[in-house]
């Protein structure tokens, strides 16, 4: 099992100063709204990606008029000690550790310390922009498979280089056929990979996604998610040679596996018109929880768990089918905030699950 | 804990301590405008910060003024009188360098590499003994350099000219240099050439002047015809 022992945190958003150490599988996390409880959560984000879930850029996390901060995981990991540690340095650089040894790359470290955040805006995943769900199936896809990430960054790169010799050439007024042709060939290698690994990925995906939908909501509904790609129709190659004269003129990229999506659907009807609140957030848990799941059978044990503000998102019974799974059968280590001790600690004594309280403030 | 402690508990040096201090480079004031002149020229050079600069300054201040007036003199006559050779477009101090004028050396292969340091770091292998090609960088669109920037044009010259029987591309392997190696081997692909690049041992994305020369020497032997690398057209 993967478990992190403690976590210490030095300059890091609101804490200066401060250690944690997590004693069971279950940790509730409580205290006042902007008391730091979604801070901490963030952190464990940083240990395993090595950045933030919410921020971009790394200076955002340092704490207020102080330069630089790091955060210390101490893993465990089929009883090997894994010490992980993330510094980011006055001068803005920033270090990954593991275990002693810095890392040349981040990209390495991504999916050893799999896990999965559930955080209160994230429904913008079903009702939002097609970015976040590329970025969802990138997440759990590059967790899974490191070839995977290391073609997604390269795929993005190409895409870079792609886009400004499309603006040069609009801008000297000038094609060259024969650049594009080199630069088209290395998006195909690329991004046909991409396209393959979410393509297999998804039918095994959707499953899990349905099973986690109807026991959240105490009943079967068809719900359905399906991957949504032009390269499901053509390849990649032939689509470059299509939109290559509508590419010269847009100067971008407009065809690729950076265009691709996530369909969701109930009863064969669009989710994002039909569903109801408490149907999204059904479907927001199920998706993240299919995420947990597949990624816990690739690994052979299961990713940590980030729950942020749970209670504010499900009606009770949907809340006590959720926890009862997640804190006594998914068997992995789970961190959940609230903003009320005493309703965290009725809801475990009523289902009998040992709970960790770390009351914030 | 301040975040600068630790940093001074890492290092072993007392000067590092007081200079990685953050208040000292807010207050770093000259009492001569000499001496800031010269600090901010210095800091101006690739990985020099204003704390190395102003120690390298210091250092000349201590040397005898012949010293210092040497390393100057040298500095502007190399940028003066420096050439790019004619055929590899090395820099070199005669029209043509002392690599391409070296009979001993096999002038049907030879080896094109991204600038100069790439042709230090495989020379000093001792493992290749044909001529270069300079290329002066690589195709990045994103950093406005594209084939036309490069000596390709040259390249392709040369290879008629001299009859060129093999090209061996010394490229790093990250994306650029596949760019760059794909357009040219694409513009060769009616030449009886064969065209060839060095094995890649090297970590994808690494850095080719940083590789350790036991693994470019293998490199180098094991060189692969590019259409095994990559299926081209
Ligand atoms: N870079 C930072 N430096 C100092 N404080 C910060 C920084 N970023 C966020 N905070 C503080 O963190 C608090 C919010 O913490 P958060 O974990 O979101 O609270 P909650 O307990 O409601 O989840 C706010 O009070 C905010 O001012
Ligand atoms: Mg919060
Ligand atoms: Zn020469």
């Amino acid at each position: 099992m993967l478990f992190l022992q403690s976590l210490q945190l030095v300059q890091f958003k609101n804490y200066s100063h401060q250690t944690f150490r997590f004693e069971g599988p279950v940790t509730a996390i409580t205290g006042a709204n902007g008391i730091g409880k979604t801070n901490v959560l963030d952190a464990i984000h940083y240990l395993c990606f090595t950045k933030s879930y919410f921020q971009s850029g790394d200076g955002m996390n340092v704490q207020h008029g102080m330069q630089g901060f790091r955060i210390e995981g101490q893993f465990t990991l089929a009883g090997e000690a894994l010490p992980v540690s993330i510094v980011l340095r006055e001068t803005g650089k920033k270090e990954v550790s593991c275990n002693g040894s810095l890392y040349e790359k981040f990209s390495h470290h991504i999916g050893r310390f799999p896990c999965v955040m559930i955080a209160p805006d994230d429904v913008e995943l079903i009702i939002g922009g097609s970015e976040m769900r590329r970025s969802f199936l990138d997440t759990v896809l590059s967790q899974m498979d490191a070839v995977y990430l290391q073609q997604l960054i390269s795929y993005n790169k190409i895409l870079q280089q792609r886009n400004s010799f499309l603006k040069s050439c609009a801008q000297t007024q000038t094609r060259n056929n024969a650049l594009l042709d080199v630069l088209d060939e290395q998006l195909i290698a690329a991004g046909t990979y991409i396209f393959t690994k979410r393509n297999d990925f998804l039918p095994g995906f959707n499953e899990q996604v349905l099973q986690f939908y109807s026991s959240i909501a105490g009943k079967a509904e068809p719900v359905a998610v399906t991957y949504e790609s032009k390269l499901r129709e053509t390849s990649l190659e032939n689509l470059l040679q299509q939109c290559r004269e509508k590419d010269y003129q847009l100067q971008r990229s407009t065809t690729g596996v950076h265009r691709d999506d996530l369909y969701f659907s109930m009863n064969d009807e669009p989710f994002k018109q039909t569903a109801s609140q408490g149907q999204r957030k059904s479907l927001l848990f199920s998706l993240k929880l299919a995420e947990a799941e597949v990624l816990k059978q690739q690994k052979g044990f299961a990713p940590l768990l980030l729950l942020d503000d749970v209670f504010e998102k499900l009606d009770q019974e949907r809340m006590h089918n959720l926890l009862n799974y997640v804190c006594s059968q998914f068997g992995g280590q789970v961190f959940l905030t609230d903003t009320h001790p005493e309703r965290m600690k009725n809801a475990f004594a009523d289902m009998q699950i040992p709970l960790q309280l770390i009351e914030l403030g | 804990m301040q975040l600068h402690l630790l940093l001074q508990q890492r290092s072993n040096s007392a000067a590092v301590i007081l200079i990685l201090h953050p208040s000292y480079f807010r207050s770093m004031s000259f009492s001569s405008t000499l001496l800031e002149q010269a600090v901010n020229e210095f800091a101006k050079l690739p990985g020099i910060g204003k704390k190395t600069a102003l120690r390298l300054v210091l250092h000349l201040i201590k040397q005898p003024a012949e010293e210092t007036q040497f390393f100057a003199d040298t500095l502007a006559r190399m940028r003066k009188e420096i050439k790019f050779c004619t055929k590899c477009c090395n820099v070199s101090d005669t029209e043509v360098c002392n690599i391409c004028s070296n009979i001993a050396r096999k002038k049907q292969i030879v080896c094109v590499v991204e600038n100069i340091r790439d042709v230090i770091a495989i020379e000093s292998t001792q493992q290749f003994n044909g001529l270069y090609h300079v290329l002066g960088g690589v195709i990045s669109p994103l950093d406005g350099i594209g084939p036309d920037q490069l000596t390709i044009e040259a390249l392709l010259h040369r290879i008629k000219e001299d009859e060129v029987e093999e090209l061996i591309f010394a490229l790093n392997p990250n994306i650029q240099g596949d760019t760059t190696l794909f357009y040219i081997s694409k513009k060769l692909k009616d030449q009886p050439i064969k065209i060839t690049t060095i094995a890649r041992g090297i970590a994808f994305g690494g850095e080719l002047e940083y590789a350790d020369e036991l693994t470019l020497a293998r490199s180098l032997q094991n060189r692969q015809p590019v259409a095994s690398y990559v299926s081209m057209k």
